[in-house]
C-alpha cells in the first residue's frame, strides 16, 4: 500500500468584504467614526454657540461667588459656587441616608403582612400597595407637602408634644441628645459594658449548646449592658443632655430640625418606594420553595421561628438585586425636591444656572455628580450580593 | 374511558372560613379587631371626603384644563374626534385579537363561557372597574349634557368596534397597518388644517401624547442596544453599555434639564431650534431606550443556546437568526416587563410639570390660584384628582398585564 | 432567495413616512397659541421704501417667519397673566404687540411663549424667543455674561417687600430670623442676599419658580415675607383673595432695596434687530410726548407740526420727504403701533393705572417733562 497522500489546498483567506476579521475591525472602526463625528459634530456646535453668546467655556465660574443663599443651612452669597454645588451633594445623600433605612423597614413589613393569614392584614398591605405603587412619586411627594404638611399650623402655635416633637408647617423638630463634658468618660463605660455583655452572651450560648439547658442569654447580658448604661449616666454627671426644640420668634431652635420640604421628600418617597419594596419582599418570599416551608412545619417549628430561620433567609438573598435597583431609584427621585423647595443637588444646580452660570458646564457636573453616586452604590450592592450568594460546589 | 376524578374540594363552612383567616391564634384575633377598626375608620374618612366635605366644583369647573389644557375652546372638536378614531381603533384591535385567540386550541377550554352577552358585559365590568368607576365620576362631574353624551358614545363605539373586530379574525395580519394609520388620522385630526400644534396640548392628553411616542421612540433604539450589549465586537459592547449605564444612572430630571437648558446649544444657529416638546420628547426617548434595553438583555438572556445552535445549523446568518428566531422569542417573553415600563414612562410624564408643561400634575397645583379659588386651600382637592387619574391608568394597565402575563404562561414552557 | 414584499410592510412605511412628514410640517407652520387671524401680514416686510433689512439678520427672519416669539410672563396680573382660553394680557404683553405691529405690521402676529424666571436667559441665548418681555431687570452681568442686549427701559422699578397684614411686621428690620419667599432665578434673589446681610438679619429664603407656590406659601404661613419687584407685588397684591382680606389684607414696605429698570431684551450680536425692538418701543414714549394716542392718530397724520408729521413717517416739509432712519422699520411704523396698541400713557393706563386694580401712580415713570417728572426720555426721532 503505498502512501497516499491529499492533495492539500492551502489556506487561502476569504476576499476582504467576506472575510470575518477584517469585517468585524471594519465595523467597529466604522461605528467608532459614526459616533466620533456625530459627537464632535454637536459639540462644535456647542462650544461655538457658546462663544457667539459670549458665555464662557470654562469652568472657573466654580470659583464665583455665589450670590444667593440656600435655606437652613450655613452657606453665605459669598461663598463659591463650587460650596453651594456641595451642600446640593449633601442634600441628596441626606435624603437617602434616611429614606433607604425606613423604606427597606417599612417594605419588609408590608410585604410580610401582604402573605399574613390574616385576610384584613392582607387586604390592608395589599390597599397600600396598590395604591402607592400606581402614583407617580412627584405626585406624592407633593401631596405630602400641600395635602398634610402645609395644613399644619403656623409658627407661632406649633403643635408641641411634650416638648420632644414640634411641628409647623416650617419646620418640623425633635429633641435631640447632646454631648456633655463627660462625654467620653461616659462612652468608655458603655464600651465596657458592651463588651462584657458580648462575652457573657457568647459563653451563656456556648454553654446551652453544650449541656441543652436554655441559655437565657438576653437577660445574662442584658443586665451588665443596663448596668454600664444607666449606671454611667447616674454616676457621672448628665454626660448627655436631650436638647428640647421650641418655637422661638419665627423658627424653632433647639432640637434637630428639618425643613418640610425634606420632611416631604423623605416621606413621599419612603411611602413610594416601600410599595415596591413590598412587592419585592412578597415576591422573593413566595418564590421559595414550598418544600422548604413544609419541611420547616415538620420538623415543629412556629411560624415565626419558620420565618425567621427557613424563609426570610433564603427570601433576603433573592431580594438584595432589586432591592438595591430601588434603593438607586429613591436616590434619582430625590431629584423631585425642587417641586417642594428643597434645596438638593438638581434644585441647587436650576438655582445656579439661572443665575448666570453656564448652563453646560453645570449640568455635566450634575450628571457626573449622579453617575458617581449610582456607582458607588451599585459597587457596594454587588459586595453585598457576592456576600450573599451561595456557595456552591 | 371514564373522566378523569378531581381530587374533592373540601367544603369550608362559614365559621371555619372566619377563623382560619381572622382567628388563627389570640394574637391574630386582635390584629383583626385593631386592622378591622382602621379599615372601617379609613373607608369612612375616605368616602366622606370624596362624598361630602370635599367640593368638587374646582375640578369641575377645569375639567377641560385636566384633560386637555389650554386648548381653545371652540376647537374642541378635534380632540373628541381624534378620541373616537382612537377608541372605535382600540376596540377593533382588541375585537380580532380575542377572536383570534379564541380560536387557539390550548385556551378553548377556558374561554368558551365568555361569549354570552350579560356574562361578558359582568365580567368587563370586574375586569375594568377602576376605568368604569373613572368614566363615572367624570360623568358626575360634567353638568353640560353634551360632553357627557359624548362620553358615553365613546364607550359605546369601543364595545360596538370591539363585537366588528370578533367578527374579522382575518384581519389580524393587518393591526399595525391599522393602529399606524388610525394614529396618523387622529394627529392629523388634531393638528392640520388650523388646528392646534401639540407645543400647545396640556393635560391628559398630552401625557398620553407622550407616554406612546416616548414608548415607541424608545423601543427601536433599545433592542439595539440589548443586541449591541450582547455583541461579541468589543467596541460595540462598550458603547453600549456605557450608554445604557449612563442613562439608566441619572434621573429623568436632569436629562429633562439637559433638553431644556443644552440642546438648543448643540443645533447650529442656521437651523429653526426645535420646540421644547419636541427636544423632551427626543430626551424622553433615549432615558426609557436604556431600560427597555435591560429589559430586552433580560429577554435575549433567556433564550437557550440550543436555539441558535439549531438556526446556526439551519444556515440561518446572524442578522436572520435575530430576526427571526431570538428576538420573537426574547421579546414575546418581557412583553409584561416593557408594559411595566409603559406604565412607569406614563407616570414619569408627571415630571414634565417640573420643566413648565402644563399637564395634569401642573394643572392640579395652578388651578387651585385662580381668582375664584384662591385661597381656599383646594389643592388637595385637585391633587387627589390627578393622582385619581394616573391612578386609573397606571392600574388598569398593570392589571392588563397581569392577566396577558398569565394568558401568554410566561414562566412555563 | 427573495422574500415577497408584504403589501401590509408597503403600507406601514408609506404611513411611518407620513407620519414623519406630518411631524416635520407641523413645526413649521405651528399657530401662535392666541392668533385670531394672524394670516396677512398686510404691510408686506420692508418691500417698499426703507432700507431693505440685510437677509441674515433676526429681523429679516421674524419677517420671514409671519410671527415674532415672545418670552413672557402667565402669572403677574397686570404685566402677564393667560387666561383658560389661552389669551395674553398685560402690561408686557401690549410691549409685545408694539413690537410685533413695528416689525410685522400687525400686532396679533405674537406667539407668547410663557417662560419661568430661570428660563429666560437661556431661551433668549439659545434662539427659542426673538425677544423677552417678562418684567426683567437690566444687570451688568445680563449685559455680559448672558449675552444680552436691553432695550429702552419700560418700567422704572424697585425691588420691595411684601407681608401680610396680620403678620404684625412692620419693616425689614423686623424680619430677623424671617422665612422669606423668592422666585428662583431672579436678581431679587440675590439682593434678598445683600440687603439681610448688610444690615446682619438672618433669614431663609424660600425658593420656588412659579409665583403660585408662593402665593400658597404665604396663604399657609410658611413664609413671613414676600421679595419681588414692587410692581409685581402690587399686581400680586391687587388679586388677592378676598376672603383674605383682599388687597388690604398684604403690606408693601416703602423700603426700596434695590433698583429695578425692566425692559424688552434681545440676544447680543444682532445690532439691526436691538435697534428695531428699541425703536419700536420709544416710539410709544415719543408718541406720548408728542401727544398723539390711538384716537387722534388719524388726525395727527394732517398735522402741520414737522415733529409729528416727520414721527409718522408722513411726507414733511417743502420738499415733501419721508423720514426714514434706516432702521429696516416702514417709515410709517409708529402710525401702526400707535392705531393697534397706543401710545405708553395708554398702555400704562390700560394695565397698570390708577384705574385698574393695581392701582399704580406713574411716579418714576412719567415723562421727563411731566408734572412731577418721571424718568421717561426718549431720543429724538430724526
Amino acid at each position: 500500500m503505498t502512501a497516499t497522500t491529499l492533495p492539500v489546498t492551502p489556506a487561502r483567506r476569504p476576499p476582504p468584504w467576506r472575510d470575518a476579521r477584517v469585517l468585524r475591525v471594519a465595523a467597529q472602526v466604522a461605528v467608532v467614526a459614526v459616533i466620533v463625528g456625530v459627537l464632535g459634530y454637536l459639540y462644535d456646535n456647542l462650544i461655538t454657540n457658546l462663544r457667539i453668546r459670549g458665555i464662557s467655556t470654562d469652568f472657573d465660574f466654580l470659583d464665583r461667588p455665589a450670590t444667593i443663599e440656600i435655606a437652613y443651612s450655613d452657606f453665605r452669597a459669598s461663598q463659591p459656587v463650587r460650596e453651594a454645588i456641595r451642600v446640593g451633594i449633601k442634600n441628596t445623600l441626606l435624603v437617602a441616608a434616611v429614606g433607604i433605612p425606613l423604606t427597606t423597614v417599612l417594605g419588609t413589613v408590608v410585604g410580610l403582612a401582604r402573605l399574613s393569614t390574616n385576610l384584613l392584614v392582607r387586604s390592608a398591605a395589599g390597599l397600600y400597595v396598590e395604591t402607592l405603587r400606581n402614583l407617580p412619586p412627584l405626585l406624592v411627594i407633593v401631596f405630602v407637602n400641600s395635602a398634610v404638611f402645609l395644613e399644619l399650623p403656623r409658627i407661632g402655635d406649633p403643635i408641641d408634644v411634650g416638648g420632644f416633637l414640634v411641628l409647623s408647617n416650617r419646620e418640623l423638630a425633635a429633641a435631640s441628645p447632646v454631648a456633655g463634658d463627660q462625654l467620653a468618660a461616659y462612652a468608655l463605660v458603655v464600651a465596657v459594658a458592651l463588651v462584657v455583655s458580648i462575652v457573657v452572651w457568647r459563653r451563656r450560648t456556648r454553654a446551652s449548646e453544650v449541656t441543652g439547658a436554655p441559655h437565657h442569654r438576653v437577660i445574662w447580658a442584658g443586665l451588665p449592658l443596663l448596668l454600664g448604661v444607666v449606671g454611667g449616666y447616674l454616676l457621672l454627671d448628665a454626660p448627655v443632655t436631650l436638647s428640647h426644640p421650641a418655637a422661638v420668634g419665627r423658627g424653632i431652635s433647639g432640637g434637630v430640625a428639618m425643613s418640610i420640604g425634606y420632611g416631604a421628600v423623605v416621606t413621599g418617597l419612603v411611602l413610594y418606594t416601600s410599595s415596591h419594596v413590598a412587592e419585592i419582599v412578597r415576591g422573593s418570599v413566595q418564590a421559595i420553595d414550598r418544600g422548604q416551608t413544609e419541611a420547616a412545619e415538620a420538623i415543629g417549628l412556629s411560624s415565626a421561628q419558620r420565618l425567621r430561620f427557613v424563609v426570610l433567609p433564603q427570601a433576603f438573598r433573592i431580594a438584595v438585586p432589586p432591592m438595591i435597583n430601588q434603593f438607586l431609584n429613591l436616590t434619582k427621585n430625590s431629584s423631585l425636591a425642587i417641586a417642594v423647595g428643597y434645596a438638593e443637588l438638581a434644585a441647587i444646580t436650576l438655582v445656579l444656572i439661572s443665575q448666570a452660570n453656564p448652563a453646560p458646564q453645570m449640568v455635566l457636573l450634575l450628571m457626573t455628580i449622579y453617575l458617581v453616586i449610582s456607582i458607588v452604590i451599585s459597587i457596594v450592592a454587588n459586595v453585598v450580593n457576592r456576600h450573599l450568594q451561595l456557595v456552591e460546589r | 374511558m371514564t373522566a378523569t376524578l378531581q381530587p374533592p374540594v373540601a367544603v369550608v363552612s362559614r365559621t371555619r372560613w372566619a377563623r382560619e383567616n381572622l382567628a388563627r391564634t389570640p394574637m391574630d384575633a386582635a390584629l383583626t379587631i385593631v386592622f378591622g377598626l382602621f379599615l372601617a375608620w379609613a373607608a369612612y374618612r375616605g368616602l366622606r371626603f370624596v362624598l361630602v366635605t370635599a367640593d368638587w366644583e374646582i375640578v369641575r369647573r377645569n375639567l377641560r384644563l385636566f384633560m386637555v389644557g389650554r386648548f381653545p375652546p371652540d376647537q374642541l372638536w378635534r380632540p373628541w374626534a381624534a378620541a373616537y378614531v382612537m377608541a372605535a381603533t382600540l376596540g377593533f384591535c382588541t375585537g380580532v385579537i380575542a377572536a383570534v385567540a379564541a380560536t387557539d386550541p390550548r385556551r378553548a377550554a377556558t374561554s368558551a363561557a365568555s361569549t354570552r352577552p350579560a356574562a361578558s358585559v359582568r365580567s368587563g365590568l370586574r375586569r375594568f372597574w377602576p376605568l368604569v368607576v373613572f368614566i363615572a365620576a367624570v360623568l358626575v362631574l360634567i353638568r353640560t349634557p353634551l360632553p357627557g353624551v359624548l362620553l358615553i358614545g365613546l364607550v359605546a363605539v369601543v364595545i360596538a368596534c370591539r363585537a366588528v373586530g370578533r367578527r374579522l379574525p382575518g384581519l389580524a395580519r393587518w393591526i399595525g397597518v391599522i393602529v399606524a394609520a388610525a394614529v396618523l388620522l387622529a394627529l392629523q385630526i388634531v393638528v392640520a388644517a388650523g388646528g392646534v400644534g401639540w407645543d400647545d396640548w396640556g393635560g391628559l392628553q398630552l401625557t398620553l401624547f407622550v407616554t406612546v411616542a416616548g414608548i415607541v421612540l424608545a423601543f427601536p433604539m433599545g433592542v439595539l442596544a440589548a443586541l449591541g450589549r450582547r455583541s461579541s465586537l468589543p467596541v460595540i459592547r462598550v458603547v453600549s453599555v456605557g450608554y445604557i449605564e449612563l442613562f439608566r444612572a441619572v434621573p429623568l430630571v436632569a436629562f429633562l434639564f439637559i433638553g431644556q437648558y443644552l440642546m438648543l446649544y448643540a443645533v447650529p444657529t442656521s437651523v429653526d431650534p426645535p420646540s421644547f416638546l419636541i427636544r423632551a420628547l427626543v430626551v424622553i426617548a433615549l432615558f426609557e431606550s436604556a431600560y427597555i434595553a435591560e429589559i430586552v438583555r433580560g429577554g435575549l438572556q433567556s433564550i437557550p443556546v440550543g436555539q441558535l445552535e439549531a438556526a446556526q445549523a439551519l444556515g440561518l446568518g446572524p442578522v436572520q437568526t435575530t430576526r427571526r428566531v431570538v428576538l420573537p422569542q426574547a421579546l414575546r417573553n418581557v412583553i409584561p416587563a416593557i408594559v411595566g415600563q409603559f406604565i412607569s414612562l406614563f407616570k414619569d410624564t408627571s415630571l414634565l410639570a417640573i420643566v413648565g408643561f402644563f399637564e395634569v400634575l401642573d394643572v392640579a397645583r395652578s388651578v387651585p390660584s385662580q381668582p375664584d379659588f384662591v385661597g381656599q386651600g383646594l389643592s388637595s382637592i385637585t391633587l387627589a384628582f390627578a393622582g385619581f387619574v394616573y391612578w386609573v391608568g397606571s392600574y388598569t394597565m398593570s392589571r392588563e398585564s397581569r392577566r396577558l402575563e398569565t394568558r401568554m404562561g410566561v414562566g412555563t414552557r | 432567495m427573495a422574500r415577497p414584499i408584504r403589501a401590509r410592510h408597503l403600507i406601514v412605511a408609506v404611513l411611518a413616512f407620513g407620519l414623519l412628514g406630518a411631524a416635520c410640517s407641523d413645526d413649521d407652520d405651528d399657530p401662535a397659541a392666541s392668533d385670531e387671524g394672524t394670516d396677512q401680514t398686510d404691510q408686506a416686510a420692508g418691500d417698499d421704501g426703507g432700507d431693505e433689512p440685510s437677509g441674515d439678520g433676526l429681523l429679516a427672519e421674524v419677517r420671514d417667519r409671519g410671527t415674532l416669539q415672545c418670552g413672557v410672563n402667565d402669572a403677574v396680573p397686570g404685566f402677564g397673566v393667560v387666561d383658560d382660553n389661552g389669551d395674553f394680557t398685560g402690561f408686557d404683553i401690549d410691549f409685545c404687540k408694539v413690537i410685533a405691529a413695528a416689525v410685522l405690521g400687525d400686532a396679533e402676529a405674537v406667539e407668547y411663549v410663557p417662560l419661568v424666571a430661570e428660563q429666560r436667559f437661556t431661551s433668549l441665548a439659545a434662539g427659542e424667543i426673538d425677544v423677552l418681555v417678562r418684567n426683567t431687570t437690566r444687570t451688568a452681568s445680563r449685559d455680559g455674561t448672558e449675552g444680552a442686549a436691553f432695550a429702552a427701559t419700560t418700567f422704572y422699578d424697585g425691588q420691595g417687600m411684601m407681608v401680610t397684614a396680620e403678620s404684625g411686621i412692620t419693616g425689614l428690620d423686623d424680619m430677623d430670623g424671617a422665612t422669606v419667599c423668592v422666585l428662583s432665578g431672579t436678581t431679587t434673589e440675590q439682593n434678598l442676599a445683600t440687603v439681610f446681610n448688610a444690615r446682619s438679619l438672618s433669614f431663609e429664603p424660600l425658593s420656588f419658580d412659579e409665583v403660585d407656590q408662593i402665593r400658597e406659601a404665604i396663604l399657609q404661613g410658611q413664609c413671613d415675607g414676600w421679595t419681588s419687584d414692587r410692581s409685581q407685588l402690587a399686581g400680586l397684591r391687587s388679586a388677592w383673595p378676598d376672603s383674605e382680606g383682599g388687597p388690604d389684607g398684604l403690606v408693601i414696605f416703602d423700603d426700596i432695596i434695590s433698583k429695578e429698570p425692566l425692559g424688552p431684551a434681545v440676544r447680543d450680536g444682532d445690532d439691526e434687530w436691538f435697534d428695531a425692538v428699541n425703536w419700536a418701543v420709544m416710539s410709544t414714549i415719543i408718541a406720548e410726548e408728542l401727544g398723539i394716542t390711538s384716537e387722534n392718530v388719524t388726525e395727527q397724520l394732517e398735522s402741520e407740526d414737522p415733529a409729528v408729521s416727520g414721527f409718522l413717517g408722513q411726507p414733511t416739509g417743502e420738499d415733501e420727504a419721508v423720514i426714514d432712519p434706516g432702521l429696516g422699520l416702514e417709515p410709517d411704523f409708529a402710525v401702526t403701533v400707535i392705531t393697534e396698541v397706543g401710545n405708553y400713557a395708554e398702555i400704562f393706563d390700560r394695565n397698570v393705572g390708577p384705574d385698574t386694580p393695581l392701582g399704580l401712580e406713574r411716579g418714576l415713570n412719567a415723562l421727563w417733562n411731566a408734572d412731577p417728572p418721571g424718568l421717561l426720555y426718549a431720543p429724538p426721532y430724526r
